[in-house]
């Protein structure tokens, strides 16, 4: 096993928001397998025998098929991130047969204002009607979290530089919403006093 | 001060519209704070400032204010006045997208700011950055004769719709919407990235059709028809498909070709609206569709005032009503003003009235003084119900005036220098704050509008000329719609120098064109010269009643060229530098 290959994120602030509940601190179980760090030659099983990893579903796409790849995926120990480039669209059938093997699926921002990882995350959910946890990883800053959390994401890797005490403020600065997303309906549909109100 | 308690026929805000002001208000107050102690760099609270719409200038932050689709009420006038005293140095620019900003604002100061503000319903969410920006439309809707729909309330419902929405708030490029729904197009539609005429069907159902890829900036391109007669009901979902795909595949790698017309020109009108349309079938039957319950809720709002019944008074031709009460030297402005600055209204008896922002040189185009602006808010309750437009060429409407008041309101206006029969015409400049202000600027466009303002400040020389379009950008971003203008000018940086390019046959509205470069650029100094040499062309070549415009389509951009360019006279015409300096 070559551990540098894991990222070192594994150790640091990730919060969770699941739908219902409030935002919270949580343990990382996750190591993310970075793109840039995986050698053509070998295989996620080579160095990675006990650890819950999340792949690049670029990779998933060559070895899903591996028994040992589909064994750990039954034993709930494989996740796939998707890049900003991936066009998930295009891999609907293996997104499809992905979503019963999967524990955790997450995106990764490259840096914090590339928005195509909203889109993704709304497709997930809403196209392919993930209901398991979602991920943000890689550049999550405090002050995009109330957006990613709002198109589907419900846990968040922070940049280890974020406070986390301010992150877990974020969640609670707005009790409205005027347009529907994955978290709530716009507060018409959800809060329909509105129309008496008026 | 004058107390009015109209009842102003516009939105007002519920709880959960305030809510959600005042709980952005808060947010932004903790991201100043963690900018200010340090803990959020500048490159992260970028973006968020933009949204915002907090721009860090030359000398000074900017912050410019929303007036979603160009409404205001007389109280939140007022506020405007208000604050450009409190927090900035007494006056206010109103913009091409019907805002307003203020030109020294203090980063500690914004978030007060924003608190007074949202006090008045008021805000500066997404008048910047790269998100779904403030919406424009027509600042005539409900009142202008050749209305087909009145606008007011898709937009306000659009208004909502896109206010804070996560998925579109880090788009590659800022995305700009504009609605329309009268016959002559006065929103410069087809330069929009998307722009949205509503229209009735057959069956009298409000349908939109819907154009994309137009815009302005450095590869100006106007809008492609993708969908026909779409229900109105269905504008969520179709423009989240419109932005899904624009979100996922427009270009992040070049800032230059970010924005969606590049990718509708890349891929095709036909291929984008095809790929819309495949997003747009998942999802055009979920809950994102407005309902009746919403349009009711927003449409009660936008009634019509209270409008007395004046039907006889129409009869008589309008000067006439006035003629024995004026003083003679009153009748020559005053007569011109009518014929300029007023414009025909659906219900007889009533006008809608223009209240020029571009006096002749004393000041830059569309800024407004505090005193100006409670002066206009004064007139707004006395005359317009209270209420009052931001148009897109910078000036202030107001939209339901009673003719017989219109002397009344003249003299008063008079005061402020509101009154500049100008309206349409060449003085009428569209300019951005350019160099003055702006940091992306290449060259200054104030003292260029000040000089061409001066040199046509003869009134009787400016209303024979007739209607003609002059718009000033002082760099390719295009906020001065230099493009669309019959006369364009636009600053370019040479060797560090400021040189101005002109352009000649932009338009807008339905028949929106592109204008053509003349030729190489010229010098600040030189640029009046130019434009008088321009003119002349036309005035030696123009046949009964032809505008600039007509006389530029018969006879191409050959005879302006040669007449600018026949000699090298322009070059040896150095003047100081500073001439023009305001």
């Amino acid at each position: 096993m070559n551990s540098t290959l894991i990222n070192e994120q594994i150790y640091l602030k990730l919060i969770t928001y699941k739908l219902g509940f409030s935002a919270q601190a949580s343990t990382n179980e996750w190591a993310v397998l970075k793109n840039e760090l995986i050698d053509g030659t070998l295989r996620v099983s080579d160095y990675l025998p006990s650890k819950n990893v999340l792949m690049p579903f670029s990779q998933w796409i060559e070895i899903s098929s591996s028994k040992d790849i589909q064994e750990r995926s039954l034993r709930g120990e494989i996740g796939v991130w998707f890049s900003v480039e991936d066009d998930i669209l295009k891999y609907s059938d293996l997104i499809y047969a992905g979503k019963k093997l999967w524990s955790i699926i997450a995106i990764d921002f490259p840096i914090f204002r590339d928005g195509r990882g909203f889109s993704t995350a709304a497709l997930i959910r809403q196209r392919f009607g993930w209901q398991g946890e979602l991920r943000a990883i890689g550049d999550v800053l405090i002050d995009q979290l109330i957006q990613l959390s709002r198109v589907g994401f419900d846990s968040f890797e922070l940049r280890d530089d974020q406070d986390l005490i301010t992150a877990l403020k974020q969640f609670d600065l707005f009790t409205v919403t005027t347009q529907n997303a994955w978290r709530a309906k716009r507060s018409l549909i959800a809060l329909p006093e509105r129309l008496e109100t008026t | 001060m004058l107390i009015f308690f109209h009842n102003y026929a516009m939105y007002k805000y519920d709880q959960f519209d305030q809510t959600l002001i005042n709980q952005r208000v808060v947010q932004f107050k903790g991201q100043v704070a963690r900018r200010i102690d340090g803990s959020l760099p500048e490159d992260e609270f970028k973006p968020l400032r933009l949204q915002n719409g907090l721009y860090l200038q030359r000398h000074a932050y900017m912050l410019r204010i929303a007036i979603p689709y160009g409404m205001l009420n007389s109280k939140q006038l007022r506020t405007l006045a208000n604050i450009s005293t409190k927090y900035d140095r007494g006056y206010g620019h109103f913009t091409t997208r019907q805002n307003i900003q203020l030109n020294w604002v203090e980063l500690q100061e914004v978030p007060t700011v924003l608190e007074e503000l949202a006090k008045v319903e008021m805000h500066a969410i997404q008048t910047s950055g790269n998100c779904i920006r403030n919406i424009t439309s027509d600042p005539f809707a409900g009142v202008s004769a050749d209305e087909v729909v009145d606008t007011r309330p898709i937009c306000e419902l659009l208004r909502q719709w896109s206010t804070l929405h996560p998925e579109f708030a880090y788009l590659p490029r800022k995305f700009k919407v504009a609605i329309n729904g009268a016959l002559e197009d006065r929103t410069v539609l087809l330069c929009h990235d998307v722009g949205i005429e509503l229209r009735k069907n057959d069956t009298d159902e409000l349908v939109a059709n819907i154009y994309v890829g137009g815009g302005m900036g450095r590869t100006p391109i106007l809008g492609s028809l993708i969908k026909n007669d779409l229900p109105w009901k269905y504008l969520p979902s179709y423009l989240t498909a419109v932005l899904r795909v624009y979100n996922r595949f427009g270009r992040r790698d070049n800032i230059y070709k970010a924005r969606i017309k590049i990718l509708v020109k890349a891929l095709g009108a036909k291929e984008y609206s095809s790929q819309v349309e495949d997003e747009w079938a998942h999802i055009k039957d979920g809950d994102d569709n407005f309902t009746r319950l919403e349009w009711d809720r927003v449409a009660k709002h936008f009634t019509r005032p209270l409008y007395k019944n004046l039907e006889t008074q129409d009869s008589q031709e309008l000067y006439k009503q006035f003629e024995l009460q004026l003083q003679p030297n009153e009748v020559v402005g005053f007569k011109r003003w009518l014929e300029r600055n007023t414009k025909n209204h659906q219900v007889p008896g009533y006008i809608s009235v223009v209240l020029s922002l571009k006096p002749h040189g004393t000041a830059a185009p569309g800024d407004a003084t505090a005193n100006q602006m409670t002066a206009i808010a004064d007139l707004a309750d006395l005359y317009s119900f209270g209420e009052l437009r931001v148009t897109h060429e910078q000036n202030i409407l107001l939209a339901d005036v009673e003719k017989s008041n219109l002397l009344n309101l003249w003299r008063s206006a008079k005061l402020h220098d509101l009154v500049l029969p100008n309206i349409g015409l060449l003085t009428d400049i569209i300019a951005c704050p350019g160099g003055d202000f702006c940091s992306l600027a290449n060259a200054k466009s104030l003292p260029i509008a000040k000089a061409i303002q001066e040199t046509f400040n003869n009134l009787d020389y400016l209303h024979d000329l007739g209607g003609l379009s002059l718009n000033i950008s002082g760099c390719i971003n295009s906020c001065g719609h230099h493009h669309v203008g019959n006369i364009g000018i636009l600053g370019v940086d040479k060797d560090g120098e400021e040189w101005y390019q002109i352009t000649l046959g932009g338009e807008q509205g339905y028949h929106a064109a592109i204008g053509k470069v003349i030729g190489p650029s010229f010098k600040a100094n030189q640029v009046h010269h130019v434009i008088k040499k321009i003119i002349d062309v036309f005035v030696a070549n123009r046949g009964d009643g032809e505008l600039f415009i007509d006389v530029y389509r018969r006879l191409g951009i050959t005879p302006f060229k040669q007449a600018v360019y026949e000699n090298d006279a322009l070059k040896n015409e150095e003047e100081p530098q500073n001439e023009w300096a305001i």
